[in-house]
């Protein structure tokens, strides 16, 4: 299984969760995190800012639907016709194991399991 | 080196935290996080939605709808990966959807700023308390 995590826009995340679960990928977590990206912030005037707001979203899918979710979360996350800096980045990362709590399964990857 | 990433209820946080010390994991990072899961998702819904059913449309709300929950970073050496995924699952296990997931992740290399000791020694010793 691998975890997709999706530094986005925060007012994309409604239009972002609302494509994962039209996409069949109901099972997210997203947090608000500070961050800056390699133009190193934004410059207004005189005033750098280098903590811009944006929006982590993790999900953990089975390795088959990667290319879906990226593309999924990519076209909705995207500004404008041509997408604009500070759009986001997306991470994959891999992940070992997975239990659901409330059964205490060990889920595998044949079935659709993602948090 | 195995990270542990466990979302769980808000209010097991406590417990929790005393199963862990008690197992001798000390050592966590905790943050609010807002998500949802697999349960209460109704598939036929969702089709007549994408379909464009009026009334389909109107249940679904205006936004998705999400749980308040924390989620906890535990950082430990391979061995006690499986103890403190136990550990999490026996506290928070109510049986109800909503319980949350527990990931285990594989972790390169960890670094005490403090030291700047590498690999296990930079984690924190684990202790058993009786």
């Amino acid at each position: 299984m691998i975890m997709v995590r999706a530094i986005i826009r925060p007012e994309k995340t409604d239009e972002v969760l609302a494509a994962l679960m039209y996409a069949g990928f109901p099972a997210v977590t997203k947090m608000d995190v500070y961050g800056r990206g390699k133009q190193r912030g934004m410059k207004i005037g005189e005033v750098t800012y280098d903590e811009l707001p944006k929006e982590m979203i993790f999900t953990v899918v089975s390795e088959s639907d990667k290319q879906l979710v990226v593309e999924t979360i990519m076209k909705a996350a995207r500004t404008g016709s041509k997408g604009a800096f500070g759009d986001g980045k997306i991470f994959v990362s891999d992940v070992e194991e997975v239990y659901t709590v409330s059964s205490g399964r060990k889920e595998t990857a044949s079935e659709p399991v993602s948090a | 080196m195995k990270e542990i990433l466990a979302v769980i209820r808000m209010n097991k946080m406590n417990e929790t935290k005393r199963a862990l010390a008690d197992a001798g994991i000390a050592s966590i990072t905790a943050r609010k996080v807002m998500g949802r899961g697999v349960g209460k998702v109704d598939y036929l819904l969702l089709q007549g939605a994408q379909a464009g059913f009026e009334e389909a449309i109107n249940q679904l709300g205006p936004g998705p709808k999400l749980i308040p929950k924390r989620m906890l970073t535990i950082v430990v050496p391979d061995e006690f990966a499986a103890s403190a995924v136990e550990t999490i699952i026996k506290v928070n296990q109510t049986g109800s959807p909503g319980d949350g997931k527990v990931f285990v992740m594989p972790v390169k290399d960890s670094i005490r700023v403090r030291t700047g000791e590498t690999g296990d020694t930079a984690l924190d010793e684990i202790e058993m308390v009786a």
